[in-house]
């Protein structure tokens, strides 16, 4: 039995959530065994990627339209790919940082499902399929956001779980009709498909579906309280990884059906403006940590959809690589400052920006790892989060749209502003001096987020091979 | 010369819609609840008219029974349990807390822009799309069963089924990941009517779910519709405490619940090999592949919509026996 690398990353995972689901005490060996099978899945499809470009693999033997199959160029395989590799270290991480016995029986089986549900939709051609495939990413997250089990987490949950299944619902209208215009739902049907009235108008409930589940400044006022209330690695997962599953159906679906006006390019470009002023502005009036990391991921969002629209409409064919640089930063920096903020949290005891230079324990490994994931979402050199902004400002200078460049400027100032807060809480540690040889807050449980950190950094300098590698297999040429 | 018919048609339609409006203005969430229930019933109706038995069935099993009895139960655990609502407070459904007035007129127009993508998809949409209807009859003969909607569901597009059977794991798994405290409802009483009521219905519900689930292979049913009908019976014995869920039964329950997901993956796995790839079953055994995967999902489907309706994991109870 010969196993096709893309079908052992969607049931690697989903035999390892039924595995560790009914066994639940063995729920974190066999977590992390899907996770590393997972990730070896990935490295083999990736292999296959670079020697052949894309590949594909029609399910059942049925062909499309009709079947479903599944397809894996360069940029599904990228966002694969940081999706395993930050998945294995929040791993990790989990099996440290969650305390309950409840919480390690239930966070293996849920994001199990979850990571099956994001490779499918990395996998995915089919719109429907999509949809089925953003249901299980939706009730997964729901039930690893409500996981610390706290009031304020659950309500936060189903505050969530209701934009989800709106965005959801949006999203299947949309399919619906495209169905009823075209009489099909794969990628290469809205290739071919002739551009009307009604064929946009499915694709903007789709497409308003898809903004109110990555959380695009308006839609994003459940983002916040879901990301700040959930444990941290569940923080780390939807902050890093949920959130762009959404996000790459859009970069799809724009690509394969190019948005028809420059309007709407401008108008998405706006709304990403108003996330990168309203977060940014919301994250300096942030009292606690978490929720300071959760507004910043609403500004992340915004960057990236200013990526998407730096250059107009005619950009579109290369502005997508910005967009998909930022969002391949944004996952494992963002990852990585999640989890060093429930570190800090585990060791001070509370997360209280005011505060957490007044505790006589210093985390410092973990204030180090927030410094260092703070450095690659500000954008600064020479990390992977510098090499997206700076490729959208290129863009946009090159367009003449000096408005996009000046709004990631201001945005670039105010996450200066609102990181400082923290970091320089970090650095005043005089305040209370704690007594020497005393526990220093350092754990093994800092390597996975330092390793993310240290990552979000260092993939700077690769930059090159992956922008490369995003291109292969014509994500967004003429091909389908 | 019009048909007859289009009378009952537009009657059905005008009753859904009032219906609808109805169930979402009424302020008493118990009758909002059972306005649901019969907009639900309705709705089936529709969809039998519009030629979608299938559907139908789905939709009077899982959207309007299994459904409204997870919604009278949430209520009854408002009201009664959790004591987040006094009686006042969960008849109405004025919020507690006004809405702001700019946060009403911002989803006003969400709603407003919402519906107009609606109206302008609609008003282009041809009156009979050329959907799959060529390719499924083509492939008919080599998918094992004789019912359209069944070799789609469970042969052309499996994977995207077993997906959806996977998300209703994920739910089961999520509520009973939610910790609530020890306390129990109590049992609500049920006289003798009840009894004699469970009496006539559990035998034949089974029946009838069976059939569902068997009828699926040439006539619309199926896995979802006859999971659901079956759900009733666990509904039946759970509200009658003829069963009670006990810790040392979640071992059971875990297993029935995975069912499902791991038998529908696993035939798709196992059958890839020899050249062929997942979820391609050889024509020669698709019948039986089918019926054995649909069985196994039913089961998966029953049980965990049985202990949706229960809401919880069950946990040891301190001292629930006076109380009931």
């Amino acid at each position: 039995m010969t196993l096709d690398p893309m079908i052992l990353a969607l049931f690697a995972p989903l035999f390892g959530a039924v595995a560790a689901f009914v066994l639940p005490r063995a729920a974190g060996a066999v977590g992390l065994v899907a996770v590393l099978l997972t990730c070896g899945a990935v490295l083999a499809l990736a292999r296959q990627v670079l020697a052949a470009g894309a590949v594909t693999l029609e399910l059942g033997g049925w062909a499309p339209p009709m079947g479903i199959a599944l397809r894996a160029d360069g940029l599904g395989v990228a966002m694969l790919a940081m999706t395993a590799a930050v998945g294995l270290l929040v791993s990790v991480g989990a099996l440290d940082a969650l305390r309950e016995a409840r919480q390690r029986q239930y966070f293996w089986p849920l994001w199990l499902l979850l990571l099956t549900g994001m490779n499918g939709v990395y996998l995915g051609t089919d719109i429907f399929n999509l949809y089925v495939m953003i249901e299980v990413i939706a009730l997964a997250a729901v039930g690893l956001t409500v996981l610390s089990g706290t009031r304020e987490a659950v309500r936060a949950g189903l505050e969530y779980m209701y934009a989800s299944i709106l965005g959801a619902l949006l999203f299947l209208m949309g399919v619906g009709f495209v169905y009823l215009q075209l009489g099909r739902l794969d990628f290469a049907g809205l290739i071919a498909a002739e551009p009307s009235a009604a064929l946009s108008a499915a694709l903007a409930l789709m497409i308003v579906g898809l903004l109110l589940k990555t959380a695009l400044f308006p839609l994003h006022f459940w983002l916040p309280a879901a990301h700040a209330n959930a444990t941290a690695p569940a923080s780390a997962l939807l902050s890093g990884l949920v959130v762009k599953a959404a996000l790459y159906i859009f970069l799809r679906l724009t690509t394969h059906v190019p948005l028809p006006d420059e309007i709407l390019v401008t108008l998405i470009g706006a709304l990403g403006a108003g996330a990168v002023l309203w977060g940014g502005v919301q994250a300096l009036r942030a009292e606690r940590l978490k929720l300071l990391v959760a507004w910043s991921t609403v500004v992340q969002i915004g960057l990236i959809f200013i990526a998407f629209a730096r250059a107009g409409q005619v950009g579109l064919a290369e502005s997508w690589k910005a967009a998909a640089l930022l969002i391949l930063a944004h996952g494992v920096a963002k990852a990585a400052m999640f989890l060093a903020a429930g570190r800090i949290r585990d060791e001070v005891g509370h997360d209280i920006i005011r505060d957490l230079d007044r505790a006589p324990i210093r985390p410092t490994l973990a204030q180090f790892t927030f410094a260092l994931a703070a450095i690659s979402l500000i954008g600064l050199p020479p990390s992977l989060g510098f090499i997206g902004k700076w490729s959208l400002m290129e863009g946009a200078m090159a367009a003449g749209y000096w408005h996009w460049v000046a709004v990631t400027m201001i945005g670039t100032l105010l996450s200066v502003a609102y990181f400082s807060r923290v970091l320089a809480g970090f650095l005043r540690f005089d305040r209370v001096r704690a007594p020497l040889g005393e526990h220093q807050g350092w754990a093994l449980a800092d390597i996975a987020p330092l390793t993310l950190a240290i990552s979000a950094i260092s993939l700077g300098l690769l930059a090159a091979p992956i922008l490369s590698f995003i291109e292969l297999g014509y994500p967004f040429g003429a091909k389908p | 010369m019009t048909d007859p018919v289009i009378i009952f048609d537009l009657l059905l339609a005008a009753a859904v819609v009032a219906l609808a409006v109805a169930s979402l203005s009424v302020r008493d969430l118990f009758v909002a609840i059972v306005l649901f229930i019969t907009f639900g019933l309705l709705s089936a109706l529709s969809w039998v008219r519009l030629a979608a038995p299938d559907v139908a069935l789905a939709e009077a099993a899982i959207g309007t029974g299994v459904t409204g009895a997870l919604l009278l139960k949430t209520l009854r655990h408002l009201r009664y349990v959790s004591g987040t609502l006094d009686r006042a407070e969960a008849l109405s459904v004025t919020p507690a807390a006004p809405v702001p007035a700019p946060v009403i007129w911002a989803n006003a127009a969400f709603c407003g822009l919402v519906t107009l993508g609606l109206a302008v998809a609609f008003l282009g949409a041809p009156r009979s799309g050329p959907g799959f209807d060529a390719l499924v009859a083509e492939a008919m003969p080599a998918s094992g069963v004789d019912h359209p909607v069944t070799a789609v569901l469970l042969n052309f597009r499996a994977y995207d089924t077993l997906m959806e059977v996977v998300v209703l794991l994920a739910a089961v798994i999520a509520v009973w990941q939610i910790e609530r405290g020890l306390s129990d409802a109590p049992a609500p009483v049920l006289g003798a009517v009840w009894e004699g009521f469970a009496r006539l219905t559990l035998p034949a519900i089974v029946v009838v779910g069976t059939y569902l689930l068997w009828k699926g292979a040439e006539a619309p049913g199926g896995a979802f519709q006859g999971g659901a009908v079956l759900a009733a019976v666990g509904l039946l014995l759970l509200l009658s405490r003829l069963y009670v869920p006990q810790p040392s039964h979640r071992g059971v329950a875990r297993w029935a619940f995975v069912l499902g997901t791991g038998a529908f993956a696993g035939v798709a796995l196992l059958v890839a090999g020899g050249g062929r790839v997942a979820f391609e079953y050889p024509p020669e055994h698709a019948k039986t592949l089918i019926l054995l995967i649909e069985g196994l999902v039913t089961i998966s489907i029953a049980v965990t919509l049985a202990a949706l309706f229960h809401g919880r994991e069950p946990v040891a109870l301190r001292s629930d026996r006076g109380r009931a």
